[in-house]
């Protein structure tokens, strides 16, 4: 069994809490334990921090690096803006002695020092990585097969761009998370402009509801025209822009989707035998009740 | 109108770029955008790509490529009062993009930075800032959500600065080290009153 501290974010612990019980439940039967990680905070908010100052935020998220330095543990996430944050400082104060430097003379004042000994990782990373887990042990511990569903992949931004930073190569057209739906037997579905922002990030979804949602509502367009179930992300924050995204977009535009979202260790619990219940769906703004219908 | 090519008068103010001649170039500006973003807006030759792969900019007047000529120009107030320098959802598309390796959505960044130190910052963001301080979370739990939580399984709040509040202490060392709390609340009740 591998270990991780889980690091947890604000949205999936605080709005989707399926998706934090998911992701402790499906990734242990794939040999991953998830270890609290004790007094972890927002990562912070790279869209909110960074804009108003970079060093307070390359600050507050190496205060949340050192607390899993603590721990000798390699952090895991299940967010694409918690990637941004604890990933890319983690990258840049190892990378930048100067900047360590700086944000170590903050700490000082807590007792804390960033040491540049641990690693940061995307649960989904881990998950298609076959050293660790690998899509064909994905596939292996599906119960309930999703057969008969189409499900579309929404992969976010911060994951995997900017890919000259990050080690994921393509980023105009990847194709690693559709193995990973298709290895829980649905089928993978293929979108117009599938990389497209889901418009929340950057503080945009606070500043200019409308602009934010009509980016959402371009990809809501480009979802309808392929007819899919499902949309599945590995982002709570694309998650909650989707969901509840799409009662605003009933509200603002008069136009109405319904189509359910679900994070993939959402989609993966289901796949293992995992009731709705267990993933409080019920919580989702967008009822997942059809897609429910034909996989259950 | 300064003089550099050493022709006529009139011939010079026809050739003239008038932006170049722009009073309000600040060379200081571009400095400090390179050095905040640690990219190299000076190497754009404005091919357009950034503004063609941005989400926000079929949208909106937002124009990526315009704030990147702003930094090299050291158009300083132009771009830090410009409402559509909030428009940038940093997808980092045209960073992917950009031929001449400049990180575009770097550039915007270290505006906002620089147009914070001026007060210039929507209220959302420092909101964000506020709810962070009291609890350590930008969106924090809430009672239906508990009530979820513990249905699930799961603890009612999470093993975060919730669960464990003793650490929100380390938290606001860090943000009044930077005295980003006092500035927040200042400029949120000289808005809201």
């Amino acid at each position: 069994m591998r270990e991780y501290a889980f690091f947890l974010g604000c949205i999936a612990p605080n709005r989707y809490p399926g998706a934090e019980s998911a992701s402790y439940k499906t990734s242990e039967k794939l040999g991953i334990k998830l270890l609290d990680l004790e007094g972890a905070s927002c990562c912070p908010a790279p869209g909110a921090f960074g804009s108003i100052d970079l060093d307070i935020w390359y600050a507050m998220a190496a205060r949340n690096l050192v607390l899993a330095e603590e721990m000798k543990k390699d952090i895991a996430l299940i967010c694409n803006g918690c990637y941004k944050s604890i990933w890319e400082v983690n990258h840049k104060l190892k990378r930048h002695p100067e900047l360590k430097e700086r944000v170590n003379e903050v700490l000082k004042g807590i007792d804390m020092e960033f040491k540049g000994t641990i690693d940061v990782w995307h649960l989904a990373e881990l998950f298609y990585d076959p050293e660790i887990v690998g899509v064909q042990k994905i596939r292996d511990s599906v119960k309930v097969p999703l057969e008969g569903t189409r499900i579309a992949v929404h992969y976010g931004c911060h994951l995997m761009k900017p890919k000259k930073e990050r080690h994921f190569g393509t980023t105009e057209h990847p194709t690693w998370l559709e193995e990973m739906v298709g290895a829980l037997g649905a089928e993978p579905v293929e979108y117009r402009n599938k990389m497209l922002c889901c418009g929340a990030g950057g503080g945009v979804r606070g500043y200019d509801l409308v602009h934010s949602i009509d980016i959402t509502n371009e990809k809501m367009i480009n979802l309808m025209e392929v007819k899919v179930d499902a949309l599945t992300e590995v982002c709570p924050f694309c998650q909650l822009q989707f969901d509840r995204g799409q009662i605003e977009i009933e509200e603002k535009f008069g136009v109405k989707y319904g189509l359910p979202v679900l994070h993939y260790c959402e989609l993966l619990g289901l796949a293992q035998g995992m009731s709705p219940q267990e993933l409080a769906l019920d919580l989702h703004a967008i009822s997942c009740e059809p897609f429910l219908k034909k996989v259950l | 109108m300064v003089r550099t090519k050493g022709y006529p008068e009139a011939l010079e103010k026809k050739l003239a770029d008038t932006r170049l001649y722009e009073d309000e170039k600040n060379p200081d500006f571009t400095k400090a955008v390179e050095k905040i973003s640690m990219t190299i807006p000076h190497m754009c030759f404005q091919c357009g790509t950034c503004t063609a792969s941005c989400p926000s900019a079929p949208r909106s007047s937002y124009r990526i490529r315009k704030f990147v000529r702003r930094a090299l120009l050291g158009l300083e107030n132009e771009a830090l009062t410009d409402p559509d320098l909030w428009l940038c959802t940093t997808c980092y598309s045209c960073t992917d993009r950009c031929p001449r390796d400049i990180a575009p959505t770097d550039v915007i960044m270290a505006m906002r930075n620089l147009a914070f130190k001026r007060d210039i910052v929507p209220v959302n963001f420092l909101k964000t800032v506020q709810a962070i301080y009291t609890t350590g979370h930008g969106v924090p739990n809430n009672d239906v959500n508990r009530a979820a939580r513990k249905k699930l399984g799961l603890p009612a709040d999470p093993p975060t600065t919730h669960g464990f509040p003793k650490y929100v202490k380390g938290i606001q060392h860090i943000l009044d080290y930077y005295e980003l709390k006092k500035n927040a609340d200042r400029i949120v009740k000289e808005r809201e009153g």
